[in-house]
């Protein structure tokens, strides 16, 4: 796997053991943090490729999200929230769930943790209330469906579920969604990401597809919103379609990545409708994408996603690429306004 | 001896002495004699102990002497040896033994000196040594820099060793610079082929080796540099060749050019250099910079010039010819066969496609061929031209006779008269002269077997029209001859009756000048009332109009394809705005699709289902032999494959699921998936469906199924009771 250091990027020592379920890279730094199957929860330093602290949970750990730079929260599928000190080593559950906690978001708005679960809630937590559940719970948010991906800019929440649900939620007003709407594609929900200037989101489905949507609800806003097929492969006349995993937005540039079953990663001009680029295949499925905060570098998990069931499947791996500008920069318009 | 002998006798005479006193003591004492006796005996005792003593003592300093002088002589043996001289016996050569001690004395110099001699000869060792050494490694490469220090083999300084390792330090000198006249050998014809070849020789040698590069200090002269160098020049020397052979190849051409276009010989002079190589063989090309790029490129460019010329030329005369040809054909009142043909070809000659001289040479052919069939129509076409001759002729003179007024008298009657009175002999002699042209034109269709064309038409076919249209003629003249007797006579009758004459009709059109009738095809068709045909002008417009039309559509069409294809291919993304088109599309699919309510795919359900059994019945169903009636209940199915990746959608339906205006061509595929995938209503959202309903339907995420999660009964209730 190590063979073409230069294509794929450098592949992080000491991977997960198991599927890596999400990879982030920190707001302050370029510290790595992975959570995966394997019931660990990871801390790398991307740059220097080392090892920074590692958590072992109750379960498999469906995600995770940094605090700051030295905490972070992890989503478990044991149904904890659990809340990571990397310079001590300690975690603490913040609380719990009926049902495995498919993902969690930490709001730098509200100072909030928010989690999905499979048991179609969403849960609000105030991390300060470091002891008991009762005091740190702020609330919870029944979802018409088990909560599959949840996405966050400002003050905008939105929420991907089963059964195609997205719900628009105001985080000063949670009592109900914003905006209910049916996903514009027509398969189960894999991923769902807010544009970083907070006009929209895009959602990816199973069906190798990605749907770019706007929160304005005018027609013209509406008009803007169209959906475009990626990650297949014709084969004599006939497509075959990879769900799409991860998407993840360049935090300069707007452009975004995808990284699908087909073990690609594509890079998108959202504006120009345009690929801009597509890094050579990885040994198997891309499971996560992360940019750096200066999307300088491009962290992304190879990883079985699971979607054949239990079979043998490549090694997981997490490689770090460097980003060239080429690669993400809006080609044909100079204006690098996103979604606007 | 004499010196030692008074000590000795003084201690004899102090011994009797002290014995005398000690036989005065014991005489004094009463000693018993036995006691002195045994006295005595010690006495003698201990001084023989220290006789013993002292003997001992120098024998042992004797063999000690011994010793050193068998150590000595045993080095020096070790000296000669190695140094490879004859042992010095010293022993033999001076008979006389003195003592130990002047033997020692007389081997320690000479032990000294063969010493001396020996540090010498190994020092002249080491140097010689280390100069074969030097030298080698320049010549085999410094590849052994490290023993810096060379190892003497201390055994053998033979003087002979030391001739033989001179005798090597020599041929190595020898080799040295029998190398270093290689390297220059070398080097100089690198440096002619540089200069031939218009190459940095100084960038060439320096890559070879650097030390080659500069003009002074010593060269490297090892086997590799000497291999790469011989390299370098096979290399220069096989590129030498290709251009030379490149060079003589358009020298050839040059040559040709110039013989075909009489370029002037000032012109010609500036590339007389390459010319004149041109059955050079490899070492005649010596000039500088001859086979340089530059240059090669500079007459390539003559080259080109003047076969831009000369296909200029050549197009020239290849129109001339084609003209010629034309004219000939005008002129026998052929048509030029397949003109369109031609055209072609002068296109391709001018694309370059087909050698102008090709087109040529069929030209020449068909000129060669037009003229030969010209010969053998000569005569038919003589009678032919006389024939249309009298026919003009014949024609005037009708016009003439219509003409009221011919008689009267004015300027050119007479000519006219006269010429009247010719036609009339001519026009008896027609009927004549198209039997007998048409006998020989049978006579001449059957010895060729091809019909006799006149300007395309079958000249037979001509001379039929004529004959009719000659009786036809003949027929209404003679009716009008008759009418003209009748109103002649009815004329009479009234001019009886009336005693007057209606004066002749003057009719001004008819009127013709004489230089009017005089020929001309109008004319001639006239008379003919349209039976001869005008000759068939080949039609050029459209013919070139349609032959570059048809690339170009093609290329149009192409280009079509192209943008399809693009279309089809390109990255960027495929978009359409959802929900405008997703209701057109319902409508579209509503043939063949249900209720929305009832195919709300992704809603929850409660009961529990084995996702991996469904998924199996599913795969082993044929989608081809899924019929209307069956797809609901397949539906619950297809939910859980699609959570398999690589399901492989027919690209038919892949179109239908675009939310495009596009209209999709539903049927074609019975893959049961399409109609699975058209959208659901978009305005409604599954909230409160009946559990009965739905239970069919449910799906789960990867991470779910990997979780071995599954919805419980209790979690819907749970739900729905909130909902």
């Amino acid at each position: 796997m190590t063979a073409a250091p230069q294509s794929t990027g450098r592949e992080l020592t000491g991977p997960p053991t198991d599927g890596i379920s999400n990879i982030r890279f920190s707001n302050h730094s370029d510290n790595l943090l992975v959570s995966s199957w394997d019931k660990s929860v990871r801390l790398y330093d991307a740059s220097a490729n080392a090892l920074r602290g590692e958590f072992m949970h109750g379960g498999a750990v469906l995600d995770c999200c940094f605090h700051d730079d030295s905490s972070g929260f992890t989503a478990c599928a044991d149904h904890t929230v659990r809340r990571l000190v990397f310079n001590y080593g300690r975690e603490d559950i913040l609380g719990r769930h009926d049902a495995p906690v498919r993902c969690v978001e930490y709001s730098y708005a509200t100072g909030q943790v928010i989690t999905g679960s499979w048991d179609k809630t969403l849960k609000c937590w105030d991390p300060r209330g470091a002891s008991g559940q009762e005091r740190s719970l702020i609330g919870t948010y029944t979802q018409p469906e088990r909560v599959y991906s949840l996405s966050l800019v400002g003050n905008r929440l939105v929420v991907a579920t089963a059964g195609r649900h997205v719900n628009v939620y105001d985080l000063r007003n949670m009592s109900q969604p914003e905006q209910r709407r049916e996903s514009s594609l027509k398969y189960q929900t894999r991923c769902v990401r807010c544009y970083p200037n907070g006009t929209g989101y895009a959602l990816s489905s199973v069906e190798g597809r990605v749907a770019m949507e706007f929160f304005d609800l005018s027609e013209a806003g509406q008009s803007k919103k169209y959906a475009f097929k990626c990650h297949r492969k014709s084969e004599a006349g006939r497509d075959i379609v990879y769900p799409v995993n991860a998407i993840a937005f360049h935090p300069i540039y707007g452009t975004f990545a995808t990284g699908g079953c087909d073990g690609y990663v594509n890079v998108w001009d959202g504006n120009n409708k345009k690929r801009l680029y597509q890094y050579p295949k990885y040994p198997t499925s891309i499971a996560a994408l992360s940019f750096s905060r200066d999307g300088r570098l491009l962290a992304v998990a190879s990883s079985y996603t699971y979607e054949e069931g239990d079979k043998p499947h490549e090694p997981d791996a997490i490689f770090v690429r460097s980003v060239n500008e080429v690669e993400v920069k809006p080609k044909p318009k100079v204006l690098p306004n996103p979604g606007t | 001896m004499s010196n030692g002998q008074s000590p000795f006798l003084q201690m004899e005479s102090a011994c009797g002495s002290l014995l005398h006193e000690l036989q005065i003591i014991w005489d004094e004492i009463g000693e018993s004699d036995a006691e002195r006796e045994r006295m005595l005996l010690e006495l003698e005792q201990e001084c023989l102990e220290i006789y013993r003593r002292k003997v001992d003592r120098a024998n042992t300093s004797r063999a000690q002497l011994r010793q050193s002088i068998a150590d000595a002589e045993a080095e020096l043996a070790a000296i000669c040896s190695t140094m490879g001289e004859r042992p010095l016996h010293i022993r033999q050569s001076d008979q006389i033994p003195g003592s130990l001690k002047a033997e020692l004395g007389a081997i320690l110099p000479k032990i000294e000196e063969l010493r001396k001699r020996k540090y010498d000869r190994k020092n002249q060792f080491t140097e010689v040594l280390e100069q074969i050494q030097s030298l080698e490694s320049e010549i085999y490469g410094s590849s052994e820099n490290t023993s810096t220090d060379t190892v003497v083999d201390e055994t053998d300084l033979s003087l002979r060793k030391l001739e033989e390792l001179h005798r090597e330090l020599q041929e190595l000198h020898k080799e040295k610079s029998e190398r270093l006249k290689q390297v220059l050998d070398h080097m100089n014809s690198l440096n002619s082929l540089c200069s031939v070849l218009g190459l940095d020789f100084k960038q060439i040698v320096s890559e070879v080796h650097p030390s080659l590069g500069e003009t002074e200090g010593s060269k490297d002269i090892s086997s590799d540099t000497i291999e790469q160098l011989e390299v370098a020049i096979l290399r220069l020397r096989k590129l030498k060749l290709q251009r030379m052979q490149r060079l003589q190849d358009l020298a050839a051409s040059l040559l040709e050019l110039w013989n075909l276009m009489d370029t002037p010989i000032e012109e010609q002079q500036i590339f007389q250099k390459a010319t004149c190589n041109l059955v050079a063989s490899e070492d005649e090309i010596t000039d500088p910079d001859m086979l340089s790029m530059n240059y090669i490129n500079y007459v390539e460019a003559e080259v080109s010039r003047l076969e831009e010329l000369k296909a200029s030329k050549m197009k020239e005369i290849v129109l001339k010819k084609k003209s010629e040809l034309e004219d000939i054909c005008r002129k026998m009142h052929l048509i030029p066969e397949s003109d369109s043909a031609m055209d072609i070809a002068i296109d391709a000659i001018e694309s370059g496609a087909v050698d102008a001289a090709y087109v040529l040479e069929k030209i020449e052919l068909q000129i060669a061929e037009v003229k030969e069939e010209a010969l053998s129509r000569k005569e038919i076409l003589e009678k032919v031209e006389k024939w249309i001759a009298a026919c003009e002729e014949e024609s005037w003179l009708e016009e003439y006779n219509r003409d009221e007024n011919r008689y009267n008298a004015g300027r050119g009657t007479h000519l006219n008269l006269k010429r009247a009175e010719k036609a009339r002999v001519l026009v008896s002699k027609l009927p004549a002269m198209v039997d007998a042209l048409t006998s020989k034109t049978t006579a001449w269709q059957r010895d060729r077997g091809v019909v006799f064309t006149y300007d395309g038409t079958c000249l037979l076919s001509m001379l039929e029209e004529f004959t009719t249209l000659r009786q036809e003629k003949d027929l209404e003249r003679k009716k009008q001859r008759d009418q003209k007797k009748l109103q002649g006579q009815l004329l009479a009758e009234q001019e009886v009756l009336y005693g007057s004459k209606p004066s002749p009709m003057k009719n001004q059109s008819m009127k013709k000048g004489p230089g009017l009738s005089s020929s001309g095809a109008s004319n001639r068709s006239l008379s003919f009332n349209g039976a001869m045909p005008q000759t068939p002008k080949p039609d050029i417009l459209p013919s070139a109009k349609t032959t570059p039309n048809t690339p170009h559509n093609v290329k149009k069409n192409e280009r079509v394809n192209l943008d399809n294809r693009r279309d089809e291919g390109r990255t960027g993304l495929e978009s359409s705005s959802i929900p405008a088109k997703q209701h057109s599309l319902n409508i579209m699919n509503a043939c063949e699709t249900e209720s929305p309510k009832t195919r709300k795919p992704f809603t929850p359900i409660s009961s529990i289902i084995d996702s991996s059994k469904s998924n199996a019945t599913y795969n082993s169903e044929d989608p081809n032999e899924k019929s209307n009636e069956t797809f609901q209940k397949a539906l619950p199915n297809i939910n859980t494959p699609f959570t398999t990746h690589s399901k492989i959608i027919s690209a038919m339906e892949e179109e239908n699921q675009t939310p495009r205006t596009r209209p999709s061509t539903p049927s074609t595929v019975s893959d049961s998936m399409q109609t699975a995938m058209t959208p659901a209503p978009p305005a409604v959202l599954p909230r409160n469906d009946k559990p009965t309903e739905v239970a069919e339907e449910i799906e789960y995420s990867f991470e779910e199924r990997r979780a071995g999660f599954v919805l419980s009964t209790a979690h819907l209730e749970n739900t729905l009771q909130v909902l």
